[in-house]
């Protein structure tokens, strides 16, 4: 698909992810997101990075239906996720959003090939076959299906998490520190991958990290602190990145 | 959903064998009480002696309250006479046969008494009855005229040969064998008329049984058997008269073993409710930990998408397919548990021996059915908090409680416990073995209670005492006292089964015992005569006995006594209620051989219709002295009788005594079942009776002391206490299960704290620290609850705050708390630390 036709189908599309004053208060008083609104593209590759307790988290938390809001609108693939009840949210969630995250949370019981068609078989559709394959190929997992996740690699367990988030070709993929146990040659190839996706396929991609190289491979870098975006950054540099969390950091 | 449940169940497989016990435990006490129950309403004895009859006509022996279970009516009810010849009439009819029993016995001087039938209250009949044993082989010919019988082959004696029978308690009469009957206990045969006059059942005679038989036989045309029992159903329609054919017929041999099987029904009742407790505890407590050991497995499903009813179903899913497995073998082991049962019962005279089991798939069904709904509504439960945790804790991995403990649940738990204390009032109300029992219904409610609202107690207890900690604590101590408050919910799993068991013991067994010696007490101080004189070869005492007795010298006085049953109709909270009770039948002169402890009247005035009734019956039932009171007596008849003494010792003696005239004529024999005797106290006196006894065959004499006059311990005593044994291993295994189940999970913890620097030494002492804060908390929560309802049964019962038992019970109890609090942490732990501490971490 060329860059022209990709840009003309997205335009007729609602944003992947679009939050509008999002706030969420803990009990206890702690605010940890403050009003904050977005718009994600579809296709495109963000990175949400911040100290820890910036709120990044909660922000993707809120963003990918796993937690609701207290006040302000959530809306993923232009559907509206706010005033769902825990059940609606979690079909809305295994239809439309894949997850990646930073401790892999693969099922121990299962074999992979089980963990990777798990979310749906929840939904009760039939996997399709094709596009397994072609994505297990694509992570080079293809001979592992049968193994249970204890007997892989962290890497290797990455990856076929990643599988599981794409299985059901979702509007978007959340990745909570991707890279966050992985050694440096395991977080290239998973970040690598990713991109990948972006590229290649046209997914969408959000990703929360406190690595600026990491999230450096997005096209665009949010900056959070105290529960509030205080930067957007396109094309992202590392060090440029490393600079401001310093920064932060410091205050 | 189900492939999912089976590959998690695989992974799981330690944890899932609690459930699998749990589960295989309550199929069999389900299915054996299920067995019993059913056994109860339809089981039929052999026809024995009427195997040859066809068609059988006998009275009603049950009596039918409205909307409740029939009572069993142990007395022969009587058949008139003159139906015999209207039925002989009917086409199709062979031959009719009224039957009549009537105690009999072949007595010699030297030998003592020959048995002839099972039972000798019952064993004589006329000639004419030979014609309803099944293919009976007779060698000799009918006994004709006064001096002549048939005698069962079995006797070994010979036609021609000489014998002396004694009759419904006539002297014993010399009688001539004309035949051999071949059938094993069939009795003494006498001619009719001599039969019908010995039994003083002819038309002509004074007797109040005069012109009855017991029941009438019919041999028909063959396969005319159902044409002919229909013509005869039309024919005895509205007199009460039922009709038996096939295996029905048995029913008609033996009244009593009608009260046989409401025994079992009463039975089955009574153990129903206590085994669906412990039943659904153990299988709740065992899926709560195999949930809880799933908790991440589940969430991270949360977070991949399954909805919180997924996660239900899935829990449940996988726990049924390990229920339906364990079923299998549980429902086998119950059948089996329901025949020894029996045998036990059979064993020791509470059942007929002939009475069989009714072994159909209806119980295993049942079963079925209830452990598998019990076992998905358990896990649905079990698995609800997890399923609606928000899925971002999933993410956020943590190892720490749920939450708290919710306050409905806590609430709930000591809304239990309170009114399993109001409820333990009930024996000093009712001072009756039914008010007894309400003790132990008591002390498990307050464990289920205790059940609900440990984890707060738990924990608060934990707070303050780690609050009081010294800061040189040793490091261990201080280690398992944080985790008792950590970790009250899983604690607190672990201690309420064990107190539970504490509880289960303490109450059960308590309760009948104490029952026991108030019973004892009651009959002990109440019987005035030192021996009594019975004769249960002959079926009853024959006539003269009781003025021979009181010839003998020293004897102060002798008093008939007999026991039957009756059903006795009063209003209860404006119901009609009816109950069924054992009852004794005295003579004016009881005074003297016992002492009722009479409070109001007198037993002298026991003629005619009249009754005496226990305090507690007077008080619950408005029948206080000179009250007339609505009675079926054990043979179905209906009568009113005046109250005319009100008695205290109603739990040794029964709710209410009959006068001997009131009941005569309303028994199977009729004759006195017993003479109780009081002498001076000399040895004279003693051997008097027993010289007494010598000469004359077929009596007995014992003395009073040992079995105590009135009644017998119930047999439901004894049922208890082989149920308590057979419970309470079932509770300590699924304890010890739950127990290992819940140290295996607790394996990452180990490994953390031995990465931490904790040595394995150190480890151990930890958990033995625990153990014994499980071991002593289980105990005295066990005590404290058990403490309410044993001592105000202790108080309604004995006099005094505490109950009667035996004084190893507790030591042995405590031991074995303690002995399977420390084993089942022990072990594990040990398995636990043999395994690296890296890969501990990695298999959590």
């Amino acid at each position: 698909m060329s860059t022209a036709a990709l840009t003309a189908a997205t335009a007729r599309r609602a944003p992947a992810i679009a939050l509008d004053r999002v706030a969420r208060t803990y009990p206890g008083g702690v605010r940890a997101l403050d009003e904050v609104s977005l718009t994600v593209e579809h296709g495109t590759f963000l990175a949400v990075m911040g100290p820890s307790g910036s709120g990044k988290s909660t922000l993707m938390h809120c963003a990918a239906g796993l937690d609701s809001p207290t006040s302000g609108r959530v809306r993923i693939d232009g559907q509206e996720i706010s005033g769902l009840n825990e059940t609606r949210r979690t079909e809305l969630r295994r239809e439309r959003v894949g997850f990646v995250f930073q401790a892999y949370n693969l099922i121990p019981s299962l074999s992979v090939e089980d963990n990777i068609t798990l979310p749906l078989r929840l939904a009760g559709r039939r996997p399709d076959r094709e596009w397994l394959r072609a994505l297990t190929e694509r992570v080079g997992l293809a001979g592992r299906l049968a193994h249970r996740p204890a007997e892989l690699s962290g890497g290797q367990q990455q990856r076929a998490a990643l599988v599981r988030a794409l299985a059901a070709r979702p509007a978007v993929v959340f990745a909570d520190e991707p890279t966050g146990a992985l050694d440096l040659r395991s977080a290239h190839q998973v970040l690598d991958l990713l991109r990948a996706l972006v590229d290649d396929l046209g997914q969408t991609v959000v990703m929360v990290t406190h690595d600026p190289a990491a999230a450096a491979r997005a096209h665009r870098a949010l900056v959070m602190a105290d529960g509030r975006v205080v930067e957007a950054l396109e094309r992202p540099t590392a060090p440029h990145l490393a600079e401001r969390l310093v920064a932060l950091g410091e205050r | 959903m189900l492939h999912l449940a089976l590959r998690m169940a695989a992974h799981r497989i330690t944890a899932l064998l609690a459930v699998a016990c749990a589960v295989l435990g309550g199929a069999a006490l389900i299915t054996a009480t299920g067995v019993l129950a059913e056994s109860g309403l339809r089981s039929q004895v052999p026809p024995g002696r009427l195997g040859g009859a066809d068609v059988v006509v006998a009275a009603d022996q049950e009596f039918h309250p409205s909307g409740d279970l029939p009572l069993a009516l142990p007395e022969r009810a009587a058949v008139p006479a003159r139906l015999v010849d209207r039925l002989a009439a009917l086409p199709g009819v062979t031959a009719a046969v009224g039957d009549i029993g009537f105690p009999a016995a072949l007595v010699d001087a030297r030998t003592g008494v020959t048995p002839v039938a099972e039972d000798p209250g019952t064993a004589g009949h006329g000639w004419s009855s030979t014609r309803l044993l099944a293919d009976a082989r007779v060698t000799g010919r009918a006994p004709s005229g006064p001096h002549e019988v048939a005698v069962d082959a079995g006797t070994g004696l010979a036609v021609g040969a000489r014998v002396e029978v004694v009759a419904n308690g006539r002297p014993a009469t010399p009688y001539r064998v004309s035949a051999l009957v071949d059938a094993p206990g069939a009795g003494l045969y006498f001619a009719d008329g001599t039969a019908a006059a010995l039994a003083a059942r002819d038309a002509g005679g004074g007797g109040p049984r005069a012109g009855t038989v017991d029941l009438i036989g019919l041999r028909t045309d063959e396969g005319a058997g159902d044409r002919v029992a229909a013509a005869v159903r039309a024919a005895v329609a509205g007199t009460g008269l039922d009709v038996h054919t096939g295996a029905g017929r048995g029913e008609a041999v033996a009244p009593g073993t009608g009260s046989a099987r409401s025994l079992l029904i009463l039975l089955a009742g009574s153990l129903g409710g206590i085994v669906l407790l412990i039943t659904g505890f153990v299988v709740a407590g065992a899926l709560g930990v195999t949930v809880a050991g799933q908790r991440r497995d589940l969430a991270l499903m949360r977070a991949v998408g399954a909805t919180p009813k997924q996660i239900r179903r899935l829990a449940a899913a996988q726990s049924t397919v390990v229920a339906v497995i364990a079923l299998v073998p549980g429902v086998a082991v119950g059948y089996l548990l329901a025949g020894r049962f029996r045998d036990l019962l059979a064993g020791r005279g509470v059942l007929p021996p002939e009475l069989p089991l009714t072994v159909s798939p209806l119980p295993a069904l049942a079963t079925l059915l209830l452990v598998v709904a019990a076992v998905r509504l358990c896990a649905r439960c079990a698995a609800w908090r997890t399923s609606r945790m928000p899925a971002t804790e999933a993410v956020a991995e943590s190892r720490s409680e749920p939450r708290t403990p919710s306050r409905t649940r806590t609430g709930t738990g000591l809304l239990l416990v309170l009114g399993a204390c109001a409820l333990s009032v009930v024996p000093l109300l009712s001072r009756t073995v039914l008010g007894a029992s309400v003790t132990s219904v008591a002390g498990i409610l307050a464990a289920i209670g205790l059940a609900l609202c440990g984890p707060a107690l738990v924990r608060s207890a934990g707070d303050a005492v780690v609050r009081r900690l010294r800061p040189g604590t040793a490091a261990p101590t201080w280690l398992a006292l944080s985790n008792v408050r950590a970790y009250a919910l899983r604690l607190s799993g672990v201690v309420s089964p064990l107190a539970m068991g504490v509880v289960f013991v303490l109450t059960y067994t308590l309760t009948q015992t104490t029952v026991l010696a108030a019973t004892s007490e009651d009959t002990r101080t109440g019987t005035l005569a030192q021996y009594e004189v019975t004769a249960p070869a002959l079926g009853g005492l024959p006539d003269g006995t009781l003025s021979a007795v009181r010839d003998v010298p020293g004897v102060r006085a002798a008093a008939p006594a007999g026991t039957t049953t009756v059903v006795w109709e009063y209003e209860e909270l404006g119901d009609p209620a009816a109950e069924s009770a054992p009852a004794l039948i005295l003579a004016p002169d009881a005074g003297g051989v016992l002492d009722l402890g009479v409070t109001d009247g007198g037993l002298e005035r026991l003629t005619g219709a009249t009754v005496a009734v226990s305090g507690e019956a007077a008080r619950t039932r408005g029948a206080g002295l000179g009250k007339r009171v609505r009675l079926v007596l054990g043979d179905g008849a209906r009568v009113d009788a005046r109250v005319v003494a009100v008695y205290d010792r109603g739990l040794g003696f029964g709710p209410v005594v009959l006068s001997r005239e009131l009941a005569a004529g309303h028994t199977t024999t009729g004759l006195d079942q017993r003479i109780l005797v009081r002498t001076d106290g000399t040895p004279e006196a003693g051997a008097g009776l027993t010289a007494l006894a010598a000469g004359r065959p077929g009596l007995a004499v014992a003395g009073t002391a040992r079995d105590a006059a009135g009644t017998d311990p119930p047999p439901e005593v004894w049922i208890n206490l082989a149920v308590v044994v057979v419970l309470l291993g079932y509770l300590l295994l699924s304890i010890a299960n739950k127990l290992v189940a819940a140290t295996a999970q607790r394996r990452t913890e180990i490994a953390a704290l031995r990465l931490a620097g904790t040595t394995p030494r150190q480890i151990l002492a930890m958990m033995r620290r625990e153990a014994a804060v499980v071991a002593a908390l289980s105990l005295a929560c066990g005590l404290l609850l058990s403490a309410v309802p044993l001592a105000l049964l202790g108080v309604g019962f004995l006099g005094h705050p505490w109950p009667a038992g035996p004084a190893w019970l507790l030591p042995v109890v405590a031991t074995a708390v303690t002995a399977t609090a420390y084993l089942t942490i022990e072990l594990p732990t040990r398995h636990a630390l043999r395994v690296p501490s890296a890969e501990g971490l990695r298999m959590g």
